[in-house]
């Protein structure tokens, strides 16, 4: 099953154009899309979980038209929000049953079984008696995967997952991911590009409502072999570098700043390095695209 | 499955929530008092079982406004939690669809609100049956009583409340803004529904609550019998009510369906939105910067910061400022500052009008419309207390609400900015709220063309008295809130505390120092201006000024900073941050409380006497016990008394000297005499001329008995001395004016004492006298009481000095002898009136001082002839008009009423009893006027009224003074049943015959519509028939209608020629009292056989009529003239005292009439105009009229009583 979007554009009412012509194609398998804060990666995914309209466009899951039969994407859809709250007074077992039979597991039996399940997945069946008013935010976020996992979905969003969990909280979590990622459409938001490079086969980065590329991770950093170079300098001298290299980000390293500079040639002072995928992020963003087969704007233009 | 699954959820989540059992307890309490409080069933004046179906609707009624008020974060949270915790993306995105989740939701608040009802029923039952409940006030338990109810009243309310709320909730994804929704549905009940425009019908209709349809309705329309036995049931304007805002539940409901969403919440309204854009569209949004580029460096150098008292008063400003903002742009502001004052307007036109007469809308008139007292839970104002209850929760929660709060916890300066920057943003608001009610109450004098408008006054009330009564109960509102520190629970408690404010006596809780923000009211009059109301006012407001401090403090101390709500950590905190700043303004407010409350408790309590509703009653209770068996002991009678009064308006003080001449006139010796004293002044010891000593001087119960050494024989007579001195001490608990002040005194001979034993002072009420043990008498003696009939005393002659201070005129019973001024010693130049009445007058006299002007005039009788032999004996009058000298519209038409009145009185019925009449404006913005021997009198909202001028519009005031000069050719009658028809209905027969007498028939026909309206007296079926009438409807219209309708079938001579001969009759001194039985017995003679059956229906039974016409037609003869057909249906029928219809069979005379012009009236008279002979049933009646008619009807001038009377009449239908 894949999930195709093509032409997606939306503008908020204040003005703020959110996504612009957005077209991909999602294969099953994880997906990631990587993007600064406000590149439109919240507006796409709710968009994909229902909860809004966009202004132009079409999404197609499988058989399933996403923007004109919510009900269809919803039985088999699985949402984890960047933000959500629970009901403070609520115990987490309790509301997750609610949960499952609100996704249509009605069986009693049934819904024991996905819920204890769940519950254990997460981590969480110590707690379940526990009211979730009480709990952490990873323990929280470990209940929405719970909620986003009900049902076995064909289509998983989760936005920003990874956001406020601690290092342990987040390797759980991503495993978990994985794992439900051998059988659905998984679309993994995110500004962290670990998890992408852990997680994903394919990837796009979306700046600014754009989609500047779609790669598979591993590919586009070996495109990018031999165009990243890196260079350690006092904070001050960063102005005089900016003036006469395309530096694509900088990073503090024991109190001294780290360069990294995107150039064909080799430029003078600085040593080359081997590309990551944050390399190719930020490549991305400073405008560095690669030579492409076929990126999302050529097709937009075709 | 899913909703039912949603449901359960539902319903299982909010049944473990403290707070809702909470609402439970509340609403078993409240009822519970209420069942048990005797107060309201006073007010409504009857008595009833607690449990009878009338008790348990009202008490249902209640328990449904309180449950509105309390427990709308039901639905608020049913329809917004997902919203307002941020679950709402997992759920909206579960395959469920939008009718089993709003459904499931929806479903589970109306039911959990149905179940919350049932504690109404609950403390209702429990105050009925729990033990303490006299067994007497226990009728039998009928369960049709609380099922009615609750299926009638409760059901539906809960289901236009959950509808209303859910809405609300469910649109601005907010529990909060259900309360909103109760706050709509209060002021449609409290506030819309009560135009007098609206009448009866239909603000009973427009009510959401049913409160209107108990308390109005209910109350005044059904009998006593009915309350007890009648159950409620769904008809009627009751139903219509019910399915009418049920229908409208049903319209929200399916606009919350159709309006719903599955979708983000954005935040923010269309206008907020439309907002942003505006702001923005022209700012280009900056593009966001790479990653790369190097921000601009921190700069390290320190910004000037304020701290201390700048930095608290810069915060507490920014943060009013904010509030502010924020309350006025929200749905609830724009109530409050839009739709109020605009309302407001409406309702100011509607009250300066009474039944389509204006009123000139005085300054004073609109600030009394605009205000009202926080104690008065029926007043249209209530709902301002409610909407600062619901901001007070917003501004508490707003930076919590929109998730910031840990970021302004977390920010310097002490717990005191935030709390008075949302006091004075609270406080904004309120002022502008003032300020557009000003605004509208000058639009409103604006449109009715009155253009004096006063600002001073507007400023005084509202801003000076007003708003410190609506801010001093913000300040508790707001404390409450940050002291609870729940949103739904603070709710709650500022709920309950407004409750307990407007109904402490229900609590028990009588004294004003008790009741938070309470105290005397203030009055406004022209006359008196603010009198001396407002020092005591502001002794209690600064008192709870000092309060609102400590409460502000406790705010301040209690307020959690972050997440920790462990109640015993708070109280640490608020331990420590009891220092400095705080602590001593914890002291100063502390010792104001002590100094301010104890100086009100020197003045209220040690300087006056406070006595509570309770111990006044069990006060006239122990003067019945003690005292009650002298009621029949003879005692002498007063004869003519003379007075010395010397009024000192400056020290509010007066001084009577008098004496008394009391002589025996039954046939035993009197060896004592029994004298109550007034209670509130100093009556010095009494002298006799004659020997005689005190043997009891009860100061408590005022009660003394003098004992005569020698008896007072039959036919002998004594003198009888006094001095009585009232002035003020302080002042009172309840702030009441004392007799005299600065400008506009007026008091009655109830400061002097009085002889023998006053059973007026006895306990009256059923309840009441049970409570106190004492034995049931009548309110009033039977008709057939002959002992009632004799004649107690004979009148007093009456000759008084009067003195005040040299700019005031003093008033009192009697012709002006004389008048003089006369400088004494340490009071200046004082004014003298000697005043002296030469026959005797009644009971009750009255005094007045004030700044008057005299309008004086004589009338002198006629000298032709037939005036020459009916008022022989006749004297000249002097008539004298006191007014304000500012009021003088009215007296031009006051005195031509006067005029005409002693013209065509005293031909018809017999000379004026006096040489004098007084009239005289008293303070007080009432509209009515009032009739003694000799004496009439008035408010000044009677000056008021201003007809408009022209043919077609009824002159009211002219009406008014003919009915009050009726009292003037009183006839002698007893207290006994049917008394007020004695005097009120002959007082409006007289007025009738007046009006038409003055200004002809068509001024008539207006004053008989305008007494047909059911405002201020809806038409009742009360079982009484008129012989034994005391109800209001009944004295003051089905009388004179009959007397009118009678004067129609037999003549006005023959009517007028009865009451003359029994004012000749009882006039003597020595004849009995008279009757309605005396007055049948006149009407009887002069009733021609054919037509008594009239004054049975009329007189002795409760008989209605329902005439109509089906059907009219015309047909033009070949002779020209026209041949009128009308199909009439008739029937009629008896009430019996249990408000019981009977059918009875009708064979007899009404009036059938056909007019030229049925709209303008026929300057000619009627084309045609006979009696026929109706029986019951539908009947054809054809008549011929010479021209071309336009319409006909059946008893077309309303002789007879006919609930429906609009279709009497019809137009006709002129046939080919």
């Amino acid at each position: 099953m894949t999930l195709e979007i093509s032409g997606l554009s939306k503008t908020y009412s204040n003005g703020v154009q959110a996504l612009k012509n957005v077209t991909l194609s999602i294969p099953g398998g994880m997906y990631g899309l990587l993007g600064p804060n406000g590149a439109g990666k919240s507006t796409l995914m709710r968009i994909l979980a229902t909860l809004q309209e966009p202004d132009e466009g079409r999404i197609q899951l499988g058989e399933i038209d996403v923007l004109h039969q919510k009900d269809k994407v919803r039985e088999t859809l699985g949402y984890l929000p960047q933000e959500f709250g629970v009901y403070p007074k609520a115990r987490a077992g309790e509301l997750l049953d609610h949960f499952a039979v609100l996704k249509g597991i009605t069986t009693r039996s049934a819904r024991k079984t996905v819920v204890e399940t769940l519950l254990r997945q997460t981590n969480l069946w110590d707690v379940r008696r526990q009211k979730l008013g009480g709990f952490s935010g990873g323990m929280k976020q470990r209940f929405g995967v719970a909620v986003a996992l009900l049902g076995n979905p064909k289509l998983m969003i989760v936005d920003e997952p990874t956001a406020g969990l601690d290092p342990a909280e987040r390797v759980r979590f991503l495993n978990l991911l994985s794992e439900l990622g051998e059988q659905s459409v998984v679309i993994l938001s995110t500004h962290i590009v670990a998890d992408v490079s852990e997680l994903c086969t394919r990837m796009a980065i979306i700046h600014q409502g754009r989609i500047l590329q779609e790669a598979e991770p591993l590919k586009a950093v070996e495109a990018l072999r031999g165009r990243i170079w890196r260079r350690v300098v006092e904070k001050s001298a960063l102005a005089g570098l900016e003036r006469d290299h395309s530096i694509i980000s900088t990073k503090l390293l024991g109190g001294r700043t780290v360069v990294h500079v995107y150039s064909e040639d080799a430029p003078a002072g600085f040593e080359p390095v081997p590309p990551d995928l944050e390399d190719v992020y930020f490549s991305a963003m400073a405008g560095h695209l690669p030579p492409k087969t076929g990126g999302p704007e050529k097709e937009a233009r075709l | 499955m899913k909703f039912w699954e949603i449901f359960r959820f539902e319903f299982g989540y909010q049944v473990r929530r403290p707070w809702i059992w909470l609402i439970v307890a509340v609403l078993i309490v409240l009822d519970f008092l209420m069942t048990r409080d005797g107060s309201v069933s006073e007010v409504l004046y009857s008595e009833f079982y607690l449990n009878s179906p009338f008790g348990v609707a009202k008490t249902t009624v209640f328990g449904s406004l309180v449950w509105l008020v309390t427990a709308a974060a039901v639905a608020g949270d049913a329809a917004a939690r997902d919203v307002a915790t941020g679950l709402y993306p997992l759920l909206y995105t579960a395959p469920i669809r939008k009718r089993d989740y709003l459904g499931g939701r929806f479903v589970a608040a109306f039911v959990l609100n149905a179940l919350l009802l049932l504690a109404v029923q609950a403390g209702i039952l429990l105050g009925v049956y729990l033990p303490g409940v006299d067994p007497e006030l226990i009728g039998p338990f009928r369960p049709a009583a609380f099922l009615g109810a609750y299926a009638i009243i409760s059901l539906p309310n809960a289901f236009t409340g959950t509808a209303v709320q859910f809405w609300l909730a469910s649109r601005s994804g907010r529990p909060m803004a259900a309360y909103f929704g109760s706050f709509l549905l209060v002021f449609m009940g409290f506030f819309v529904a009560s135009f007098v425009l609206f009448r009866r019908g239909l603000g009973t209709l427009l009510d959401p609550i049913g409160i209107r349809f108990v308390v109005e309705d209910m109350a005044h329309l059904w009998t006593p019998i009915e309350k007890n036995r009648r159950v409620m049931q769904l008809e009627g304007i009751l139903l219509t009510n019910r399915v009418l805002w049920l229908g409208i539940a049903l319209v929200v409901v399916g606009l919350t369906y159709l309006s719903f969403r599955f979708a983000h919440r954005t935040g923010g309204s269309w206008w907020s939105r439309f907002r942003v854009r505006s702001q923005k569209a022209s700012s280009p949004i900056p593009p966001a910067g790479s990653g790369a580029t190097a921000p601009p460096a921190l700069s390290a150098r320190p910004v000037s910061r304020a701290s201390g008292f700048s930095l608290h008063a810069r915060q507490t400003l920014a943060i009013a400022r904010k509030s502010f903002r924020a309350i006025a742009t929200s749905w609830a502001g724009l109530a409050m500052l839009a739709l109020i004052p605009l309302l407001t307007v409406v309702m100011i036109l509607d009250q300066t009008e009474s039944n389509g007469v204006p009123l000139v809308p005085t300054t004073a008139r609109v600030v009394a419309l605009l205000t009202g007292s926080m104690a008065d839970e029926q007043s249209r104002w209530v709902v301002i207390p409610f909407l600062l209850v619901f901001f007070a929760g917003e501004l508490v929660w707003r930076e919590r609400d929109a998730g910031l709060g840990e970021i302004t916890d977390a920010m310097p300066g002490t717990e005191w900015p935030p709390f008075l920057g949302k006091l004075a943003g609270l406080g904004l608001v309120l002022a502008l709220f003032l300020a557009l009610q000003a605004i509208s109450g000058m639009m409103a004098q604006t449109i009715r063309g009155y253009h004096d408008y006063e600002i001073g006054l507007y400023l005084k009330t509202l801003f000076g008295l007003q708003f410190t009564d609506f801010f001093l109960f913000g300040v508790l509102g707001l404390a409450v809130h940050v002291i609870v520190d729940h949103k739904y629970l603070g709710h709650l408690v500022a709920v309950l505390a407004f409750v307990f404010i407007a109904l402490a006596s229900l609590f028990g809780v009588e004294h004003n120092l008790l009741i938070y923000g309470a105290g005397p009211g203030w009055s406004y009059t022209e006359i008196r201006g603010f009198g001396s109301s407002i020092e005591p006012w502001l002794w209690f407001r600064l008192y709870w000024a000092a309060w609102a401090v400590l409460l502000a403090v406790g705010a301040v101390l209690f307020r959690t900073r972050g997440p920790e709500k462990n109640p015993g950590l708070r109280l640490r905190i608020a331990r420590r941050r009891l220092t400095g700043p705080t602590l001593r303004t914890a002291g100063v407010a502390v010792t104001l409380i002590l100094a301010l409350g104890g100086f009100i408790f020197y003045n209220t309590n040690l300087l006056n006497e406070y006595l509570t509703p309770a111990d006044l009653k069990e006060r006239a209770a122990g003067y019945e016990r003690r005292y009650g068996r002298y009621a029949d002991q003879p005692q002498p009678a007063l004869t003519a008394a003379r007075l010395n009064i010397e009024i000192y308006p400056e020290r509010q003080a007066v001084i009577i000297r008098g004496s008394y001449r009391l002589v025996n006139r039954s046939r035993t010796a009197i060896d004592s005499i029994h004298l109550t004293t007034a209670p509130g002044v100093e009556t010095g010891t009494l002298q006799f001329d004659r020997a005689a000593t005190c043997v009891l001087a009860d100061e408590k119960l005022h009660h003394r008995i003098y004992a005569l050494r020698n008896p007072l024989r039959p036919g002998d007579s004594l003198r009888l001395g006094f001095r009585v001195h009232a002035g003020p001490h302080g002042f009172r608990e309840n702030g009441a004016d004392g007799p005299v002040q600065a400008n506009g005194t007026n008091f009655t001979n109830a400061l002097l004492p009085g002889i023998g034993y006053e059973s007026s002072r006895e306990l009256l009420t059923p309840a009441d006298r049970r409570t106190y043990e004492l034995t049931s008498r009548p309110l009033i003696a039977s008709l057939y009481d002959l002992e009632a009939r004799k004649r107690r005393g004979e009148g007093t002659t009456l000759e008084v000095v009067i003195g005040t201070e040299k700019d005031q005129v003093a008033v009192a019973p009697g012709a002006l002898r004389r008048t003089w001024r006369q400088a004494s010693a340490g009071s200046g130049e004082r004014r003298h009136f000697h005043y002296a009445t030469h026959h005797p007058i009644g009971g009750v006299w009255e005094f007045f001082s004030a700044g008057y002007a005299v309008h004086d005039m004589v009338w002198t009788p006629a000298t032709r002839a037939d005036s020459a032999t009916t008022g022989a004996g006749q004297k000249r009058v002097a008539i004298r008009i006191f007014h304000h000298p500012k009021h003088t519209a009215h007296l031009e038409r006051m005195a031509r009423s006067i005029r005409a009145c002693f013209d065509y009185y005293s031909r018809e019925f017999g000379p004026y009893g006096y040489n004098f009449l007084s009239v005289v404006e008293r303070p007080g913005n009432g509209t009515g006027m009032h009739a003694e021997a000799g004496m009439i009198t008035h408010g000044e909202g009677f000056t008021a009224w201003n007809p408009e001028q022209g043919p077609g519009s009824h002159d009211h005031p002219f009406a008014i003074v003919a009915h009050e000069m009726g009292h003037q050719w009183p006839v002698p009658a007893a207290t006994v049943e049917g008394a007020p028809v004695m005097s009120e209905s002959l007082a409006w027969y007289l007025g009738m015959k007046l009006v038409e007498y003055a200004k002809g028939p068509d001024a008539l026909r207006l004053l008989r519509d305008y007494l047909r309206q059911p405002y201020p007296y809806p038409a009742i079926r009360r079982g009484e028939p008129l012989l034994r009438a005391l109800d209001p409807y009944l004295s003051y219209r089905r009388g004179p209608f009959a007397l009118y309708a009678l004067s129609q079938y037999i003549g006005d001579e023959r009517v007028n020629r009865a009451l003359r001969q029994l004012r000749e009759k009882h006039q003597p001194k020595n004849a009995p009292l008279a009757t309605t039985l005396d007055l049948y017995a006149e009407l009887k003679t002069e009733t021609p056989d054919s037509l008594r059956y009239l004054l049975h229906d009329w007189f002795e039974t409760n008989t209605f009529w329902e005439l109509e016409t089906a059907g009219a037609g015309a047909r033009q003869t070949p002779a020209g003239t026209w041949e009128v057909t009308l199909e009439v249906q008739a029937r009629k029928m008896e009430y019996d005292s249990a408000g019981v219809e009977t059918t009875v069979p009708m064979n007899e005379w009404v009036e059938v009439g056909v007019f030229a012009d049925g709209k303008t009236g026929d300057p000619a008279g009627p084309l045609y105009l006979r009696k026929h002979r109706i029986r019951s049933g539908r009947q054809t009646i054809r008549v011929k009229v010479p021209r071309r008619p336009d319409q006909a009807g059946i008893d077309p001038h309303h002789l007879l009583i006919d609930l429906k009377p609009d279709n009497n009449r019809k137009a006709l239908i002129i046939r080919p």
